[in-house]
């Protein structure tokens, strides 16, 4: 065994893998709220008095406040429950230069100034309460804009910053914009010049949180005359398979409430899914197994080591690179790792499976027999004799083996198997007809070869168990041969699933098995034509000394063989935890979540966005959210817009316990336009109170609202909405069309539309309409083949495709994804 | 040759609301056949349909239903169309915002795809048709029912005109090439016009391996449409069946003659 680097993933995670370096200033406030607290806070990010002060007349006015009550129950939030700040490091960042070496080296492993990322044009990332780094490709930083967190806006731009902070939402608008103007921290502060367009939208990622953390970032952006830009928020793409443990999935079917693996080998509950669209170079990296390869964006953290400084004076052996000094890959942590930063040669962390659940149904008899099932098994009920089967085909010459599975069917389900002989092909097929039996394998094992996959529960055996099950496989699926010196095991399957779980399982046998994938197609075998499966074959040498994967404790670390980068556009997946580490593991290898506070108990978000768009400017704001539905998700989301300026809010609210927001625009001069598109989708247990507000305070204004609401398995969904035309914004024009869509009896929708109008010449135009997905539509769908389910899917996305043909393609598809997830299950 | 009727219904009994529609119901339908079943108001033709189609509302009591010498009765509606079944509504069912392609495309793929033949995970492969095979497919059908282009972008039954309905209502069974169709009163609201394109179409489609049952009121579509057999439906259950000049007859005598009970000379 090669010297082994002391890993123990579980323990500290946020000591080893936060992005932290040796000096840690970590300050965690309390729970509770109180102007200790809040002055606390701001003395930690030390912040100008006015900020300090401005906090706690917040803090005063929302202590005063009382709880709205006008709209859903607000009274089960418990604000002393809550940790109001996390200060994740020492010093904030303030330019590159300004950076300390060992914060330096923190910020270089999240990798942002990197020139190779030439699409992504702004990054934020939020450790906790704060935006750690955020920095801009050069060409943005040239042409003036400024894209930093909030926090940071107020230490290098104080003077920009107390000019518009605030005054949007003053902090007495309502009680929880006076919490967030109290506690706020994180968020992201943007300024755009005069005439400056941003054509690639700038977005936040990465927040991680601690739990019962409450959120209260702020976010301030200021777009100049004539100038545009589009927020917004976000990380693998389509296809990428992520770990439930037992069995790997399709990342874009992950959805909130899911248990998947994460990268200490823990069950972890997922908190929210994301997505959003992504154009650009995606990194693919592909490990020494290559069948593991996966892709991700390039800024979405990997667990890694990194080779660099590891290396020995030894010579390269063959093609590959230069020995690693083993006691300094022990020495060194695993540590996140931006996929653009990875290299070849650099290590990945493959994390092994810790979860254990003992099953005594599962002796090591059962598992002797379904590993020579999964190999040379199969399990039919037969045509003619309507008789349960399962049948064992071995080479007449595999004696011993055939008694041994003989003896085992006996013991197992007391029936005496009999042995069905074809000399002309050499083989033995022992069967029995037990019903038990087929149970048992097609549960945990599966019917068809290319099927084949193993149970939760077997996957869950204590390890010793599951070696029994693994070593009667590699009788029939397997071989094992000499190569050089070294013996080499090979197995080779026909299921991907079982591929992958077979690789787990060696793996907490302390194996790390590659697996290589041989394509399959067509072929010529003696004239005829075949087709043949792709097959997954799974290598491992169990008494190798030196290998270029290294073991560790509780992981192994394997390095990459290859980086490439490929150009893609579509929609990238993502998704939060419940618990620490806020990691999964994607193809085996240990990955961050991005973007996207978690919640473990019910928590609060509660965030504030003030968008100043001057005249000829514009400003979209698109959020589509998918949160845990434990959170109070109650934002306050206001934009001005000056002289023919326009504001477009696209909001998608998925998610949440309860959601109230109502993004709003004041118009304040001439020709100003404001836009929100709204969809509110409650499910059980869900209230979504969305909406929107125009104001209208200057002549020859024009507003539009578009509102689709729906509501399923007793979730409630509503518009609460004002258009406002105040005195002397004669010829303003407004168009409302609110629509709700109730999928069943149990649900509810609400439409509160408010009218303040005091001028006479403006034209104001309401619709507002509520249906019911009918037996009669479902009927008919379904008459022509489309399964209930889909058929209501399509009803729903029929119903909200005013508002998704406005998006941008790779929203309008990703809606109609994450509508159709929502709506999975959801009809009789 | 041994005959073997597609679609078979055995001594069907069905009630709604616990009051009795179908009162022991018999008749076969073979490929390649064209069936007429004429009746007055409230006979229950619309419920044989919707029976049929298995549509919730209708209970069915006793009796049988074999589509391919298969019990469709446990079938859902779904599973009945993919294996071969088709009804033109009497009343399309409009659906906002899904357009009339893609509406059709994914009919189209589920009825070559089953959800039931990829092992109905909770993300089912999807294979079917290529988008361009598709278009082309789509612009053929309508060309033969006389339809603009513009059609297929619209969406499904929404503020489509009577003789629109029915017309999408055949074009969905161009493109789904059933092997019964059960035509629902589609003669209902059409004007001579559209009654001759709507019957062009199912006489194009109709041949060797569709059978279609068409159900009317009047004997006005026959005109169109040629049956093999005529079959007069009154109080639930099959009362006279005959040739084509059944029709002719009651057209001429109405149905108290039928209802009366009286002898009918079958040519």
């Amino acid at each position: 065994m090669s010297t082994t680097p002391n890993l123990d993933l579980r323990e500290g995670y946020t000591e080893k893998f936060g992005f932290h370096d040796t000096e840690q200033s970590v300050f965690k406030s309390r729970r509770g709220l109180d102007r200790e607290i809040v002055a606390q806070i701001s003395e930690m990010k030390g912040e100008p008095a006015w900020m300090r002060d401005y906090r706690l007349k917040a803090l005063e006015l929302f202590e005063k406040k009382p709880m709205p009550t006008w709209g859903p129950d607000l009274s089960t939030i418990d604000f002393q429950n809550i940790f109001y700040y996390v200060k994740p490091t020492s010093e904030e960042a303030r330019s590159w230069d300004d950076v300390p070496a060992d914060m330096k080296r923190t910020f270089d492993k999240l990798g942002i100034p990197e020139a190779e990322q030439k699409f992504l044009s702004g990054v934020g990332a939020q450790y906790d309460s704060e935006v750690v780094y955020h920095k801009i490709q050069e060409k943005l930083e040239q042409l003036g804009v400024l894209f930093l967190s909030c926090d940071h806006g107020l230490k290098e731009h104080e003077a920009l910053f107390k000019e518009y902070f605030g005054t949007v939402i003053p902090s007495a608008d309502n009680k929880f914009a006076a919490l967030n103007s109290a506690v706020w921290s994180g968020g992201s502060f943007i300024y755009v010049p005069k005439g400056v367009h941003v054509d690639v939208p700038l977005q936040a990622y990465f927040r991680i949180n601690t739990k019962d953390m409450g959120q209260f970032e702020r976010t301030l952006i200021i777009v100049d005359e004539g100038a545009f830009v589009h927020y917004v928020e976000g990380c693998l793409p389509p296809g990428e398979q992520v770990s439930l443990g037992d069995r790997w999935v399709n990342i874009e079917s992950v959805r909130p409430g899911d248990t998947v693996m994460d990268s200490d080998g823990n069950e972890a509950q997922v908190a929210s899914a994301r997505v959003r669209p992504f154009k650009g170079e995606l990194v693919r990296l592909v490990p020494v197994s290559s069948a593991n390869a996966f892709q991700v964006t390039p800024e979405h953290p990997v667990l890694g080591v990194r080779r660099r400084g590891l290396t020995t004076r030894r010579t390269a052996r063959g093609t590959w690179l230069r020995e690693i000094d083993n006691d300094a890959l022990c020495r060194t942590r695993p540590e996140f790792i931006p996929a653009s930063q990875l290299e070849r040669g650099d290590f990945m962390v493959f994390p092994v499976s810790k979860i254990t659940r003992p099953n005594e149904r599962f002796t090591r008899e059962v598992m002797r027999l379904l590993g020579y099932y999964l190999a040379e098994g199969s399990a039919y009920v037969h045509k003619k004799l309507h008789v349960p089967v399962v049948a064992f085909s071995f080479n007449e010459k595999e004696r011993e083996t055939i008694d041994e599975v003989k003896a085992l069917i006996l013991g197992i389900t007391g029936k005496r198997a009999m042995e069905i002989h074809s000399p002309a092909r050499h083989g033995t097929e022992v069967r029995v007809y037990s019903q038990d039996l087929l149970d048992l394998c097609v549960e945990h094992c599966s019917r068809h070869a290319a099927e084949k996959r193993l149970s939760k529960t077997v996957m869950e055996l204590p390890a010793p168990l599951q070696n029994e099950l693994l070593e009667t496989y590699l009788k029939g699926d397997g071989s094992v041969y000499r190569k050089r010196k070294h013996t080499m095991v090979r197995a080779a399957t026909a299921s991907q699933a079982l591929a992958w779980q077979l690789q787990e399982l060696f793996a907490r046998q302390g194996h790390y098995a590659t697996i290589t994938v041989r394509k399959g197609g067509k072929d010529t075998i003696l004239g005829r034509t075949i087709t043949r499966r792709d097959q997954y074959i799974l290598y491992f040498s169990p008494d190798r000394e030196k290998s270029q994967v290294r073991q560790g404790d509780g992981c192994f670390l394997v390095p990459i063989k290859r980086v490439e980068r490929t150009p893609y556009e579509g929609p990238v997946f993502n998704f939060e935890l419940e618990s620490q580490p806020n990691a999964y593991v994607a193809r085996g290898f240990a990955v961050h979540n991005c973007t996207a506070p978690t919640y473990s108990s019910d928590s609060l978000h509660s965030a504030v966005v003030e968008i100043i768009v001057k005249r000829g400017a514009r400003c979209r704001y698109t959020t589509i959210q998918n949160w845990s539905n434990n959170v109070y998700n109650l934002v306050t989301k206001r934009a001005v817009a000056y002289r023919n300026a326009t504001m477009e809010w696209v909001d998608g609210n998925l998610g949440s316990k309860i959601t109230q927001k109502y993004p709003s625009v004041y118009m304040m001069e001439p020709g100003a336009h404001g836009e929100i598109l709204s969809i509110a989708f409650a499910g059980h247990g869900q209230h979504q109170d969305a909406g929107g507000k125009v104001i209208h305070c200057a002549p020859n204004t024009t507003s539009k609202i578009i509102s689709k609401s729906i509501s399923k398995d007793g979730g409630r969904a509503g518009y609460r909405g004002l258009v406002k035309v105040q005195k002397g914004a004669v010829d303003s024009r407004s168009t409302v069309n609110c629509d709700a869509l109730i999928l069943d009896e149990k649900s509810r929708s609400d439409t509160y539309p408010y009218m303040e109008i005091e001028e006479d010449r403006v034209s104001i135009g309401h619709e507002a309409t509520v249906s019911k997905i009918g037996d009669e539509q479902l009927f008919y769908l379904q008459s022509r083949g489309i399964p209930k389910e889909e058929a209501a899917a399509m009803i729903v996305s029929g119903f909200i495709e005013p508002i998704v043909k406005e998006l941008p393609m790779e929203y309008a598809v990703e809606m109609n994804r994450l509508i159709q997830l929502q709506m999975e299950g959801s009809v009789g | 040759m041994s005959y073997a009727p597609e679609l078979v219904i055995k001594d069907l009994h069905v009630g709604i609301e616990g009051k009795e529609i179908l009162k022991g119901l018999s008749l076969e339908v073979g490929k390649g056949e064209i069936h007429a079943l004429m009746g007055p108001n409230g006979s229950g033709k619309s419920t044989l349909a919707n029976t049929l189609m298995g549509h919730p509302k209708y209970e069915v009591t006793s009796g049988e239903i074999l589509f391919k010498g298969e019990s469709v009765l446990e079938m859902e509606t779904d599973a009945r169309a993919r294996a071969g079944l088709f009804m033109a509504f009497q009343y399309p069912v409009a659906i906002p915002g899904v357009t009339v392609a893609n509406f059709l495309r994914t009919a189209l793929n589920a009825r070559l795809a089953p959800p039931e033949t990829n092992g109905g995970g909770a993300m089912p492969h999807k294979r079917g048709i290529a988008p361009k095979e598709f278009r082309a497919m789509l612009k053929e059908r309508m060309g033969l029912l006389k339809m603009d282009e513009s059609f297929a972008g619209r969406y499904l039954n929404d503020g489509f005109s009577g003789g629109e309905k029915k017309r999408a209502e055949i074009l969905q069974m161009a493109i789904l090439k059933p092997e019964i169709a059960i035509m629902d009163e589609t003669d209902s609201g059409l004007d001579i016009d559209a009654l001759r394109v709507v019957s062009d179409g199912v006489n194009a489609l109709a041949g060797p391996a569709m059978g279609v049952l068409v159900i009317t009121h009047y004997n006005r579509i026959l005109n169109y449409i040629k049956p093999d057999k005529v079959h007069v439906m009154v109080d639930g259950r099959i009362q006279v069946s005959g040739g084509a000049d059944l029709a002719l007859k009651l057209e001429s005598q109405g149905y108290d003659w039928v209802r009366d009970g009286q002898e009918v000379e079958l040519s």
